[in-house]
């Protein structure tokens, strides 16, 4: 160790930093305390607690690098391998004359009523499954869409397919079920001339209707690029051509947005006329 | 607390209202607000005296919104004004009468909405041909702006009027932001992402009025939302959230970190916190005589 | 006073019902080998140390439901809006509740450095080879601690119920349907039913605050005992052999330096928790099936997932009639392939080297040792740094001024590039610091680099001194090696008997005293075999140390007091003179 003076100088003064260092955290922990008291600040609150323990820290590190000891020390570390007179009394003690390991019947029934309580107790998980007992391949595949259900907007008023502005989305909902995760879809209105696949849902006066969801990973595809006619999803940039039947053009996904088939009811607000035309959202194992 | 967070945003405001004062001010860019005629574009001035009035009765706007409506009949001189600032910026790409070319589309019947927020956020004119010009300092001043827009609207009306906006309802405008415009705008108002190399600006700079214009007009990629999507207060609303949005008023938790989420936050832990820890840790550990 | 009654009155009646002295002698003497590397894992039990007394004030005021609830408060743009409870109270705990934001940040920036520190734990223990016999049961454990701790973060950042959130849920939920057969039952058995479910946040609450961390804490408990048990591995050195450690004792030295180091950390987590924001859920909004916030990624811990779900091409296909989505190779089994290699690696590994597959090792490998190993790393290393990159494509395409998809392009490009380029660049360099024993990178000379080139003979396998791999030349203290090497034993003033190691280098105390003679040779005779020993006289070198540790103690404590004394006085003043009627 180099340094100036001598080591009884060194010494003091490292001692002197010490004390100044835990005098430093005592002040910080008093200042949280009275940011604390007078309505308190996120940062001011932060910084004090900080400089409280960073006091400690520093005290404690120029205490264990300037007055104690490092290094120089050795302790034996004796070998893993147990001497063989330990093992064979172990093995003797397990497996002696008394020991249960030796009643192989007995054993064998024990091991089979363990079994069947394991088994048994694997039963309850049952009871994470959804309460409506659905099958989880059903309800995945269906969604509260149907032949008559209107589409609402997010504040529940139904939609007129006038009501389907030029150039933006505008995102839909079977009626009375708005907050449900498989339901959202969006209409959009496009001129039919530029349509290069037919879209799956049909169209009425050029609105179409497709699922929000993304076929990746279920995120919804809320960026619409105007002009373009594409949606583009937030989570891992999939992109969908709404001109091609909504099939994806870039990025992860692998199948095209389901559409939503449509009419006009006699009041003139746009229903469906079935659930979406594939299940929404990303693919699962029993997806046809 | 309350005392506290009143004073807070007291200040934050002030330094906002200043920056935003310079920011709106007046500032003409040489290049483009340079008093010398050409003589080579001396296209006939439109009549621009039978055009009606483009926009209703000024409104109080928030304050520094930047230009603020056209004023009400344009009197001759503006109108040349007008016609001059045209034919020396605008017409050599987007034709001199509006018509568009192969440089810039038309602008007939765009509104003025449109010619507003494309001067007043700086976007128009533009140095070069690029696909998505940024929000940049305006290049002409307020009432240069207002000759402008009267004059491009002089060339065949229709179109988005410049909005008027009023003080919103602050949960309704976040309520809105989050269902329509955080997509792409980031629900942080800090921009994102799109395809082909274009983006979704920050809105970290745009005025009331300018949300409201984009809102209406749908410049570029951006959706346009009429009226019957978004009502008039709603667009006041989601004006007046953008506005809460904006600055560090929000960022009650300390440094934002560019509002860019978990990536920023995850560098901040290895380059900040860990890098700490581990210099902590080479001083604590070193061996005895180092 | 205060150490003379703990030495005294509570130990003797402690002792008179445990008999705590002579294994609390023996684990004071405990030996720590002084190595800055040694202590990562420190850092990572620590910050678990703030998460769960940072956590433990979070759930006094989270509600963990998805009920309807109107939330007040500070916040304005809420003010009056209907969301889920559980965002509703995280808004509230930020908000409205006193230092209830700095506690929440801490929480998520401790959550961040104690990955981080898992990881470089990991690191170290990978590179240095400490995986091996007899250390693979704490090598399972750690694997296992990484991915519970990759969990609950999860759940942690997911439980607020915001936008963001939300949407990371959607994709892990989407992933874990995509497995083929029980996907789907998989993902209503945890969250029961349809995404989003109200089941979902009240069981990841139950999950991050008691299930998962209980069983950390077990895995902790177990580690650390095990870690006592089997005792320190430490770098080759001067005195070091594969039955012994050499360093600094638990107390008073590693104590003081530990305790230095909690400090630090709660000292880093406190600093970012109040200057840096994380996670504004606020600014997020409530989560909503049919919104999206963009940019989208999650924390960066399980952002190496995210970053291979976007780099994957859109591959999905059918098998007997079935689909298996795309999320499903680059989700769940690159997923499972990364972590099922990390438990099997110390196997995979000792399968290879057949040729020394039963020895136990104390002495680490310095990480050049072993140039297949570091070259496999670092390229693991560089996948896993494109991976990250690749999860932040889009912030990247906007800072490059690129498309995006170039961006995933060149990124694409990279992940199967980088890892190969970069794991044979490590290689080599690892061969040719092996081959030419210099102290680092800096000091590679060109025939160094040219005879790791050389293949087929042994040319970079031959080395001497301390990059030395064989275990035959490090096992045995073999009396060439430490020319004047000995061990020298005395007896003590109070009738104790020491040793200690000496050579040309180094002199090494023996960490605790012994009764007899015997004793002391056979401790001797363990760390060093047999080395010539002998009886020399006592030397006060260590022995007068104590009494010089209390009285500088006594100093310190009595100046910290002082200073304490002298702050508290102010602040009464300081009180006192501006007290005021309260508003």
């Amino acid at each position: 160790m180099t340094g100036r003076g001598t080591p009884d100088r060194r010494e003091r003064v490292s001692s002197a930093v010490v004390a100044a260092a835990f005098g430093v955290s005592a002040l910080g922990a008093a200042g949280f305390a009275a940011v604390y008291a007078t309505g308190g600040q996120t940062q001011l609150e932060g910084l004090t607690l900080a400089v409280a323990f960073a006091g400690i820290a520093v005290g404690l590190s120029v205490w264990a690098r300037r007055l104690l000891p490092t290094g120089g020390y050795v302790e034996e570390h004796e070998p893993f391998d147990s001497p063989p007179a330990d093992l064979r009394l172990a093995a003797e003690a397990l497996t002696g004359p008394e020991s249960p390991v030796r009643r192989r019947g007995l054993l064998a029934m024990l091991g089979l009523a363990l079994g069947a309580l394991a088994g048994a107790a694997l039963f309850p998980l049952r009871s994470l499954l959804p309460f409506d007992r659905q099958r989880p391949a059903r309800a995945l595949r269906t969604t509260p869409w149907a032949a008559g259900v209107r589409l609402v907007r997010a504040d529940g008023t139904p939609v007129r397919p006038a009501d389907v502005p030029d150039g933006t989305v505008l995102t839909v909902f079977p009626q009375g079920h708005r907050s449900r995760g498989d339901v959202p879809a969006f209409a959009v209105r496009l001129d039919p001339a530029r349509f290069t696949a037919p879209p799956p849902g049909g169209t009425v006066a050029g609105v179409v209707v497709y699922s929000l969801l993304c076929t990746h990973a279920g995120c919804p595809v809320a960026l619409y690029l105007q002009g373009t006619a594409r949606v583009l999803c937030p989570c891992h940039q999939s992109t969908f051509d709404l001109l091609a039947g909504a099939r994806p053009v870039a990025g992860p996904a692998a199948r095209p947005l389901p559409g939503l088939p449509i009419t006009v009811d006699v009041e003139g607000y746009l229903v469906a006329t079935g659930d979406f035309t594939a299940p929404p959202g990303a693919g699962f194992w029993s997806l046809r | 607390m309350v005392t506290a967070t009143r004073a807070d945003s007291a200040r934050r405001l002030a330094v906002f209202l200043a920056v935003l004062g310079l920011a709106a001010g007046p500032v003409p860019r040489p290049g483009y607000a340079a008093p010398v005629p050409d003589p080579g574009d001396a296209a006939p001035a439109p009549s621009s005296a039978s055009q009606p009035s483009p926009a209703g009765p000024p409104s109080p706007t928030a304050p520094g919104d930047g230009p603020g409506p056209p004023a009400a009949p344009a009197p001759d001189p503006v109108a040349s004004r007008g016609a001059d600032l045209y034919l020396r910026t605008c017409a050599s790409c987007h034709g001199p009468a509006g018509e568009g070319s192969q440089r810039g589309p038309s602008l007939v019947g765009v509104g003025p909405a449109s010619v507003d927020f494309q001067l007043s956020t700086g976007r128009m004119p533009v140095d070069q041909e690029t696909r998505q010009p940024p929000h940049r300092r305006p290049a002409f001043s307020a009432a240069d702006i207002r000759a402008l827009v009267a004059y491009v609207d002089s060339l065949g009306g229709g179109g988005p009027q410049i909005p008027t906006v009023g003080p919103g309802d602050l949960r309704e405008g976040r309520e809105l932001f989050l269902a329509n415009c955080a997509a792409c705008h980031s629900a942080t108002g800090g921009g994102a992402t799109l395809t082909n190399g274009l983006v979704a600006p920050s809105l970290d700079r745009s005025t009331p009025v300018q949300v409201a214009e984009a809102i209406r007009v749908g410049p570029g990629l951006m959706p346009a939302f009429p009226e019957n999507v978004l009502g008039p207060e709603q667009v006041d609303a989601v004006a007046g959230y953008v506005q809460h949005l904006r600055g560090g008023r929000l960022d009650r938790g300390g440094a934002s970190l560019g509002r860019l989420g978990p990536i920023t936050e995850g560098l901040v832990a290895w380059v900040i916190g860990l890098a700490l820890l581990v210099g902590v840790v080479r001083w604590l550990g070193g061996r005895a005589g180092r | 006073m205060i150490t003379r009654w703990l030495s005294g009155r509570l130990a003797r009646s402690l002792d008179d019902r445990l008999r705590v002295a002579p294994v609390l002698r023996r684990a004071l003497a405990k030996v720590f080998p002084d190595h800055w590397s040694f202590m990562f894992g420190e850092i990572a039990l620590y910050s678990f140390v703030v998460l769960v007394l940072t956590g433990v004030f979070l759930t006094l005021f989270f509600e963990p439901s998805t009920a309807d609830t109107v939330y007040s408060g500070a916040y304005a743009p809420l003010d009056g809006s209907r969301t889920s409870a559980a965002y509703a109270s995280t808004v509230r705990l930020s908000f409205d509740v006193r230092a209830g934001l700095l506690m929440r940040q801490t929480h998520h920036w401790s959550a961040l450095l104690f990955v981080g520190a898992i990881v470089l734990h990991l690191l170290r223990v990978f590179f240095t080879g400490a995986y091996r016999r007899p250390r693979e049961i704490n090598w399972l454990i750690g694997v296992t601690m990484l991915a519970l701790a990759l969990f609950n973060g999860f759940t942690g950042y997911s439980i607020p119920d915001d936008l963001l959130s939300g949407t990371g849920l959607r994709i892990l939920y989407s992933v874990t349907q995509s497995i083929p057969l029980v996907g789907e039952w998989l993902v209503f058995l945890a969250a029961g039913g349809e995404f989003p479910t109200a089941e979902l946040v009240p069981r990841m609450f139950v999950s991050h605050v008691l299930l998962v961390p209980a069983v950390l804490a077990a895995l902790i408990a177990a580690h650390l005992g095990i870690l006592l048990r089997q005792k320190h591995s430490q770098f080759p050195g001067p005195g070091r052999t594969e039955n012994n450690v050499v360093g600094s004792r638990f107390w008073p030295s590693y104590t003081v330096r530990t305790l230095a180091l909690f400090a630090w950390v709660l000292a880093v987590a406190f600093a970012l928790g109040g200057l840096a924001q994380i996670n504004p859920v606020w600014i997020y909004g409530p989560f909503d099936p049919a919104q999206a916030t963009s940019p989208a990624q999650p924390d960066w811990y399980v952002a190496w997932g995210d970053g291979a779900l976007r780099l994957f091409p859109a591959v999905e296909f059918r098998v007997f009639g079935r689909l298996v989505p795309s999320p499903f190779l680059p989700g769940v089994v690159f997923g499972g392939l990364t972590f099922a290699g990390l438990y099997l690696w110390p196997f995979l590994e000792r399968r290879r080297r057949r040729r020394r597959d039963r020895l136990a090792h104390q002495l680490l490998d310095p990480p050049r040792a072993h140039p297949a190993r570091i070259g496999f790393g670092v390229g693991v290393l560089a996948l896993f740094a494109v991976l990250l990159a690749a999860a932040a494509d889009d912030i990247l395409a906007r800072i490059l001024r690129l498309p995006v998809l170039h961006v995933l392009s060149i990124l694409r490009v990279l992940a199967l590039a980088l890892p190969v380029s970069a794991g044979v660049v490590a290689y080599l360099v690892a061969r040719a610091l092996r081959a030419g024993g210099g102290r680092g990178i800096g000091e590679l000379t060109r025939s160094d680099v040219r005879s790791a080139m050389r293949f087929g003979s042994r040319a970079g396998g031959v080395s001497t001194g301390v990059g030395d791999p064989s275990p035959v030349a490090t096992a045995e203290p073999a009396a060439g090696s430490h020319d004047a090497a000995r061990i020298e034993l005395w007896r003590d003033p109070d009738g104790l008997w020491r040793w200690r190691y000496r050579d040309a280098v180094v002199v090494l105390a023996a960490s605790q005293a012994y009764r007899s003679r015997p004793e002391a040779e056979r401790a001797a005779a363990t760390a060093y075999g047999d080395l010539p020993a002998r009886e020399v006289a006592p030397s006060g070198g260590r022995t007068g140390e104590p009494a010089a540790m209390r009285e500088r103690a006594g100093r310190i404590a009595g100046r910290a007091g002082g200073y304490l004394a002298l702050a508290a006085v102010a602040l009464w003043r300081g009180r006192r003179a501006r007290r005021r009627p309260p508003p």
